[in-house]
C-alpha cells in the first residue's frame, strides 16, 4: 500500500538523506537550488486501490480543479495499488497487478520548448536512481526505460496535456515499477523483472514511493535549474552556455551509448534500421550511426532495442 | 562533436488564380509547362563565416534512403564562436545561383546565399496545386506523428477520405522525445484529402501534415489531378 504516502515524508527523506548524498557530487548552492525548483513534486497525493487507468484520471482532476475555478497544484500524484486497464505507448497493454508501483505525477509546465522536451529523461533518471538506491544495478535505456541486466522493471509514460477552461499546459509522467509483483505475462515473461526477483524479499512501497518522488523532485528541478543557467549565460551568439547537469548524468546512468541497437518509431512491431549509438545529443536526442549505410542521424522521438 | 542541419523541405510558391473556385488550367499547366522547376532559396541559419562547399551548377541530393536518414549534399558550413554547422540539402536539384563573394566571410542570418533548381516531378506539381486549394494542417514542432486512436479507427473502417473532421476534434499524437501530445484540428470543417506524413519519419514545424478539403470542392480537386495527369502522361 501506498496510503501512507505524504508531503511530509518526502520533505523529510530530501532533508535527511537526499541532500546529504547530493552535497558530495555538487555545490550547496545548485542543491538547494535545485529542490527548491522541484519543490512542488508530491503536493497533493490521492491513492486508490484500483483504478482503469490513471493518466486519465489526472487529466479529469485538472480540469475539474478549472471548473471550480482554481489551478491545478502542481507536482500532484494520483497513484493506484493496481490498474486494470493499464497501458504504454501505441496501446501496448501494460501488466499493472497488486505490489507494484503505479503513480501519475502531474507537474505545471513552466519550461521553455527546448528544456521541456528533457522532461521523458528526466523521469526515467528520477526512476533509475530510485532503483539504484536500492543496491540494484539499474541502467537506463534512452528515452528512459529502465533495465536491471537487460530486463525491465520500469516503464515510463509521458504526455502533454492543455486544460480545458486556462489551457494551461501539464506534463503528465505515468510510472510503472515492477517492485513485489512476480508474475508477469507469459510475453513478457524474459523481459520484464521485479524487485522482488532480484532482491528475495519485499520493498516497502510506501517507503519507495516517497524516494522515488525525492528524486522526481531532484530530476524535475534539475531541469529547471539547468535552463536557468543557460539562461543566465546565454549573450545571444549561443557560446560558452553550461553543461546540462541533467544530461551529465542521465550519461553516467546510461548504457546506451556504444551500443548496437534497432532503432524504430514503435520498434516492436516494426523495427527499421540497425544502428550503432554514438551518444546523446545536447538536445537530448540520440546519435546513431546507420549500419547499412554509415549515415550519422540524430533521432529525437522512436524506441531502442539492443541488439547485443 | 559538429552540428548538422538539413534545410527545410521545399516550400511551392504558386499563383494566386487557383485560390479561387474558378481555375484557369490553362494557366496553370503553362507556367508548369514553361519552367518545370521549383526554386529553394537557402538562407543562413544565424550569423557566422561562411564557407561554401558547392559551386555553381553543382548538381546536389536531397535527403534519401528508407527512413530519411541518408543526408543530402553538404551545401555549406557556417562557423560562430568555434561552433560549427554543416547545412545539407533536402532536395535535389542544380545550384542555380551562389554568392561566391560571401566565401570566408561574416554574414548575417537570414542572408540568401544560394538557390537550388528543383525538377518537378508530376506527383509533386499535383501535390503543389493541391496544398494550395487544400486546408493544410501544419506540424506545430519538429516531431513524428500519428493520427489518433479513435481517428485511425474511422479511418481503417470508412476510408480516408470517408472521415470528417472538424474543429476540436483529436486527430493526430504528436510524439517527441517519448512524450505523446494530443493534436487538437483547428480549421474549417472537412474531409482529410491528403496525409502528407508518414509515422516515424520527423516532420520539421510548420510543414503541412494535413490538407484537408471541404466536400463542395472535392470535384474541383478531383478535376485538378485528373487534368494533370493527363496532361504530363
Amino acid at each position: 500500500m501506498v496510503e501512507p504516502l505524504s508531503f511530509s515524508a518526502i520533505q523529510q527523506l530530501i532533508a535527511a538523506e537526499e541532500i546529504p548524498s547530493r552535497l558530495l557530487h555538487y555545490p550547496s548552492e545548485v542543491v538547494q537550488a535545485v529542490y527548491r525548483y522541484g519543490a512542488p513534486v508530491g503536493s497533493v497525493i490521492h491513492h486508490l486501490p484500483q483504478a482503469e487507468r490513471l493518466m486519465p484520471l489526472a487529466r479529469q482532476r485538472i480540469n475539474e480543479c478549472e471548473a471550480r475555478g482554481h489551478s491545478c497544484p502542481s507536482g500532484m500524484v494520483f497513484s493506484a495499488d493496481e490498474l486494470t486497464g493499464g497501458r504504454g505507448r501505441f496501446q501496448r497493454s501494460w501488466h499493472a497487478p497488486v505490489g507494484g508501483l503505479w503513480l501519475t505525477l502531474v507537474m505545471a509546465n513552466t519550461l521553455l520548448p527546448e528544456s521541456m522536451r528533457l522532461y521523458p529523461l528526466a523521469a526515467g533518471m528520477a526512476c533509475c536512481e530510485a532503483v539504484r538506491s536500492y543496491g540494484l544495478d539499474a541502467r537506463i535505456k534512452w528515452v528512459n526505460d529502465v533495465q536491471v541486466a537487460g530486463r525491465k522493471i520500469c516503464g515510463v509514460l509521458c504526455e502533454s496535456f492543455a486544460s480545458a477552461a486556462f489551457a494551461e499546459e501539464y506534463v503528465l509522467t505515468g510510472v510503472g515499477l515492477n517492485i513485489n509483483n512476480l508474475a508477469f505475462p507469459a510475453e513478457l515473461g524474459a523481459t520484464a523483472v521485479s524487485m522482488k526477483e532480484l532482491l528475495g524479499h519485499d520493498t516497502d512501497l510506501a517507503g519507495f514511493a516517497a524516494r522515488l518522488l525525492a528524486k522526481f523532485s531532484w530530476s524535475f528541478g534539475l531541469l529547471c535549474f539547468d535552463e536557468a543557467q543557460r539562461l543566465a549565460a546565454d549573450d545571444g551568439s549561443g557560446a560558452h552556455l553550461p553543461d546540462s547537469l541533467l544530461l551529465g548524468a542521465w550519461r553516467e546512468l546510461s548504457d546506451t551509448v556504444g551500443r548496437r541497437v534497432w532503432f524504430g518509431f514503435d520498434v516492436q512491431r516494426e523495427p527499421q534500421y540497425r544502428a550503432e549509438v554514438l551518444g546523446l545529443a545536447p538536445d537530448g536526442g540520440i546519435v546513431l550511426r546507420h549500419l547499412e549505410s554509415g549515415a550519422e542521424v540524430v533521432e529525437h522521438s522512436g524506441e531502442l532495442l539492443y541488439i547485443d | 562533436m559538429n552540428e548538422t542541419f538539413d534545410l527545410a523541405p521545399l516550400t511551392f510558391n504558386l499563383p494566386s488564380y487557383i485560390m479561387t473556385d474558378e481555375i484557369d488550367f490553362d494557366a496553370i499547366i503553362g507556367k508548369y509547362r514553361s519552367d518545370p522547376f521549383d526554386y529553394l532559396d537557402v538562407r543562413t541559419a544565424h550569423t557566422g563565416q561562411v564557407r561554401f562547399r558547392v559551386k555553381e551548377d553543382a548538381e546536389v541530393e536531397g535527403v534519401s534512403g528508407e527512413w530519411h536518414h541518408v543526408r543530402g549534399t553538404l551545401l555549406y558550413e557556417l562557423l560562430r564562436e568555434g561552433n560549427q554547422k554543416k547545412i545539407f540539402s533536402s532536395t535535389n536539384g542544380v545550384v542555380s545561383f551562389i554568392r561566391s563573394d560571401l566565401e570566408g566571410k561574416f554574414v548575417e542570418a537570414g542572408e540568401k546565399i544560394l538557390t537550388i533548381r528543383h525538377p518537378l516531378k508530376k506527383r509533386e506539381i499535383i501535390e503543389n496545386i493541391l496544398r494550395q486549394v487544400l486546408e493544410p494542417f501544419n506540424a506545430p514542432e519538429r516531431a513524428k506523428y500519428f493520427f489518433s486512436l479513435d481517428l485511425q479507427a474511422k479511418i481503417d473502417k470508412h476510408g480516408q477520405r470517408g472521415v470528417s473532421i472538424k474543429p476540436g476534434d483529436e486527430i493526430l499524437t504528436m510524439s517527441l522525445m517519448k512524450r505523446d501530445t494530443p493534436v487538437y484540428y483547428a480549421g474549417e470543417p472537412g474531409i482529410i484529402h491528403s496525409v502528407y506524413f508518414q509515422p516515424g519519419i520527423s516532420i520539421p514545424q510548420g510543414e503541412p501534415l494535413l490538407g484537408i478539403c471541404s466536400q463542395e470542392k472535392l470535384p474541383m480537386i478531383q478535376r485538378i489531378i485528373t487534368r494533370v495527369k493527363a496532361e504530363w502522361e
